[in-house]
């Protein structure tokens, strides 16, 4: 198990006809999902655009996606783990019982439906929310649908994809991939990147109080994250940049106010498919852009003397 | 002012062959003569022009996509350690953009050619390229599965889609055209492949992964890029490939061509067990025809990921190893794939790919035409070139390494009966002077009077490996960047485009194709020339 089978979303948008959105609400947290890429265009392929395509749609609630889709299956919460696996065992006409159907919630005859109508797609994509990779089994559940994914090209054309967003999270995922090799959580504390999630993503710094400084750029911690790590924020020297007076502008140290990127300030923000697409400001703005107080700070730390002391160029094991 | 006495100097591109000569070396490039100055006695050491790669992956939502997907990899690895002027970073199987530059150069290489770049993920490509160190970059933009282009050239409009591919070697800000399995990759997005050159390709009439080829290496002379077309060829990996490969190159000819990694297009047999070396054939063929070059595409033995623009085969790779399976397909223009690999001597067809690579670079006989690769990540990392030089001049040390092999190997491989040695001039061609030239890149790989002050002192050493895995010096545009395996200085390199002419109305004509085929704006689509750190724009060239 693991990597992930995707595509961009012109892909879906083109040749899609099997479109299947899995613990997210796409009609409420992503609405133009459905007119931009998925369900609504038109393609060379597809051309009679919605008509041609059939959106699936499972969750544990009906959701206002559900009147959206032209099918809606209710998984038991906490049960995609099951389902998933069931799902894999029946697209290689593996045997099932029927208690292990039932504890999903579904029927067989809905999970029959489901792997036939997959099988017989042309094209079929997976979308997946925090519904899926946020609730029980987490990680787990997102490996098993990429998984399930990657079997899927044994029949037919499948991908999957997470459903991201949260302003330019991908951006940040893939800058400090090709900086550090690693996406998020990484300690620089011995000089060069390490990963672990769970001992060095920020929650779990802050709330162990690891950290003697925090700075934060374009996020709000004080709004999210649980007590502890807010505890913390308000205890060490908390420094935002931000657009706006956050949450964690209230607590912080320093705020300084910076021009909003996209609006303001230029840039680049990578799309859930990490396409690359720039920012070109529309308005001017009195503050500085986040860039650019970075920039500063960072050549005002170079007139400090250098802290770590003697330390080899290169390890070439790391310890 | 830098004056290095007393080398022995190779310098291929102007015929000298282990002279003692005086260089000198003023704003960052070669001058005759000057007096003072500083001064490196070089008395005793080796002299080459810094290396020149002229087929990797170095950067790019590919190569990303494979540090994402290797973690395990990354924490086993070397980690250089920052400084207050340095940035940290990880070596290993798919290194961090800033390792990348370190470790290039610090085996002598200060030019990279990254091979292959989609239009709509470019502007990535060059926010990593700004991030790779030292070394001077270039990149090729992928078109043989543009279906745009595709239709054109379906509908007969090969002067319409001439333009096209112009327009897009700009808009990506690239250097040159990467083809990849013509036909195949489109074909891929309905899980289909293009096997046969002359078949149709999925979803067309006429068109056929031999017509796209020709097309492609037509539309390449006609524009004048300075590179010719960079061509991966169909049925990659797949054994019986040469009769594929042998075609390909005839769909070639009156053309200007490079063919990427020819390793992997160089088997013989039907299926994997019958599967063998037909290197001699291939290169016999290749030497008779001076339209071509080609690099190597060389397996060492050992772990690593591959990353291919090939999706339909990293398909097939991940149903035979199990493994991880990374896969893009990126829309209207191409699509890649990440697997990660282990070559084992222990296992045939491993063993054979190891030694078609070498019997590669040892059967062509013109070094000016093949060159030094790996397909870095896909047969080994560039960080391991130094083992291949010395396969290359040690005909023992080869012996030694087969012998480790397993012994059915032997009638399916020449390799055993080859006992040509590289010399340390036929090196330097195969890894800086020749790469250049097929570059076009006239600044580099050569010593001259007025050229780029690149290159690499060694220490004369009896371990190939050691010699040529750690210079004395490597020198970028006359700075010294690495000293007796120390990081010294880390200036930022240049990039190299090229901005063939096309109509004016291309915009125009693009924009309802665009829209159709895409979701994002068009004006959205062409990387800004401002994007760009440090441009350095070539010529084209006129081609006969």
């Amino acid at each position: 198990m693991g990597g992930k089978v995707t595509c961009t979303l012109g892909e879906v948008k083109n040749r899609a006809d099997f479109i299947v959105y899995w613990g997210g609400n796409p009609a409420e947290c992503h609405p133009r999902h459905f007119t931009k890429y998925t369900l609504m265009q038109k393609s060379p392929f597809l051309p009679r655009g919605r008509k041609d395509r059939t959106m699936v749609l499972v969750d544990i609630r009906e959701t206002k996606s559900a009147k959206a889709s032209n099918i809606f299956l209710q998984v038991r919460p906490g049960k995609d783990f099951e389902l998933i696996t069931l799902l894999r065992a029946m697209i290689k006409d593996q045997p099932i019982s029927e208690a292990q159907v039932a504890e999903t919630g579904l029927t067989i005859e809905q999970l029959q439906d489901f792997v036939s109508r997959m099988k017989a797609a042309k094209y079929g994509v997976f979308f997946f929310g925090m519904g899926l990779s946020m609730t029980r089994g987490k990680h787990m559940n997102s490996a098993a649908l990429l998984t399930l994914a990657a079997e899927m090209n044994a029949f037919t054309k499948f991908v999957a994809m997470p459903m991201r967003g949260h302003g330019n999270v991908t951006g940040a995922d893939v800058i400090m991939r090709w900086q550090t090799g690693y996406p998020f959580g990484i300690s620089f504390n011995r000089g060069y990147p390490r990963y672990n999630p769970g001992e060095f993503s920020t929650v779990d710094v802050l709330v162990r109080g690891d950290t003697d400084c925090a700075f934060i750029i374009g996020a709000d911690p004080g709004a999210t994250m649980p007590q502890p790590a807010i505890d913390h924020l308000a205890k060490v020297p908390t420094i935002v940049l931000d657009p706006h007076v956050t949450h964690t502008s209230k607590l912080a140290r320093v705020h300084i106010t910076t021009a909003p990127a996209g609006i303001s300030a230029p840039g680049t923000a990578y799309r859930m498919d990490e396409i690359p697409l720039p920012l070109r400001p529309a308005l001017k703005s009195p503050y500085p852009s986040d860039e650019e107080v970075v920039r500063r700070i960072k050549e005002a730390l170079l007139e400090k003397p250098d802290w770590m002391g003697e330390r080899p160029q290169m390890l070439q094991n790391q310890i | 002012m830098l004056r290095i006495t007393g080398g022995t100097i190779y310098d291929p591109a102007n015929g000298i062959n282990g002279e003692v000569r005086d260089l000198y070396v003023e704003d960052g490039k070669f001058v005759s003569s000057f007096t003072g100055g500083r001064t490196i006695d070089a008395t005793g050491l080796v002299i080459f022009p810094g290396g020149v790669d002229v087929h990797t992956h170095v950067a790019g939502g590919s190569i990303n996509f494979a540090r994402a997907m290797t973690p395990e990899d990354h924490r086993r690895t070397q980690a250089f350690i920052r400084s207050q002027t340095r940035r940290s970073g990880l070596g290993g199987m798919a290194p961090t953009t800033f390792a990348t530059g370190y470790l290039y150069a610090g085996m002598g290489f200060t030019t990279v050619n990254e091979a292959a770049v989609p239009v709509l993920s470019a502007r990535h490509t060059h926010e990593e390229m700004a991030d790779i160190p030292i070394v001077d970059k270039s990149c090729l933009v992928l078109m043989a599965n543009n279906e745009i282009m595709l239709d054109l050239l379906e509908a007969g409009e090969y002067e319409r889609a001439k333009h096209i591919v112009a327009w897009h070697v700009w808009a990506a800000k690239a250097y040159g055209v990467k083809a990849v399995n013509p036909g195949g990759v489109a074909a891929w997005k309905w899980g289909k492949d293009a096997n046969q050159l002359s078949e149709p390709v999925e979803g067309y009439k006429n068109t056929t992964p031999g017509s796209i080829v020709t097309s492609l290496a037509k539309i390449i002379d006609e524009l004048g890029l300075p590179h010719p077309i960079h061509l991966h060829c169909n049925n990659l990996g797949a054994p019986g490939n040469i009769t594929t490969t042998l075609e390909t190159m005839k769909h070639l000819e009156g053309h200007r061509a490079h063919m990427a990694h020819l390793q992997y297009h160089a088997y013989g047999g039907d299926d994997w067990d019958t599967m063998k070396s037909e290197s001699a054939q291939l290169a016999e063929y290749f030497n008779a025809h001076p339209n071509m070059t080609t690099d190597a595409g060389a397996v060492l033995f050992g772990d690593t990921v591959t990353i291919t623009a090939d999706g339909p085969w990293q398909h097939l790779l991940y149903k035979l190893t199990g493994r991880k399976w990374g896969n893009l397909d990126v829309e209207n223009e191409t699509g890649c794939g990440i697997v990660p690999y282990s070559y084992r001597p222990s296992n045939l067809v491993n063993a054979v790919q190891w030694a078609t690579g070498l019997e590669l670079l040892l059967l062509i006989d013109d070094p000016w035409r093949v060159f030094l690769s790996t397909d870095h990540p896909n047969g080994a990392c560039f960080w391991r070139y130094p083992e291949i030089v010395q396969l290359l001049m040690c005909a023992d040390f080869r012996k030694e390494c087969m012998a480790g092999l397993p012994p059915e190997i032997m009638n399916r491989i020449t390799l055993p009966e080859i006992n040509r040695e590289y010399t340390l001039y036929e090196i330097a061609t195969i890894m800086s002077a020749g790469p250049a030239r097929a570059l076009g890149l006239q600044q580099k790989g050569n010593l001259g009077i007025g050229k780029d002050a690149d290159m690499v002192i060694y220490h004369s050493d009896k371990d190939i490996a050691r010699m040529f895995g750690h210079p004395r010096y490597v020198i970028k545009r006359g700075e010294i960047v690495i000293e007796e395996g120390d990081i010294r200085e880390t200036p930022d390199g240049s990039e190299y485009l090229v901005k063939p002419s096309f109509d004016p109305g291309t915009d125009e004509f693009l924009r309802p194709l665009f829209e159709d085929r895409y979701c994002m704006s068009f004006e959205n689509y062409p990387v800004e020339m401002e994007r760009i750190e440090r441009p350095d724009l070539q010529q084209c060239i006129t081609t006969e």
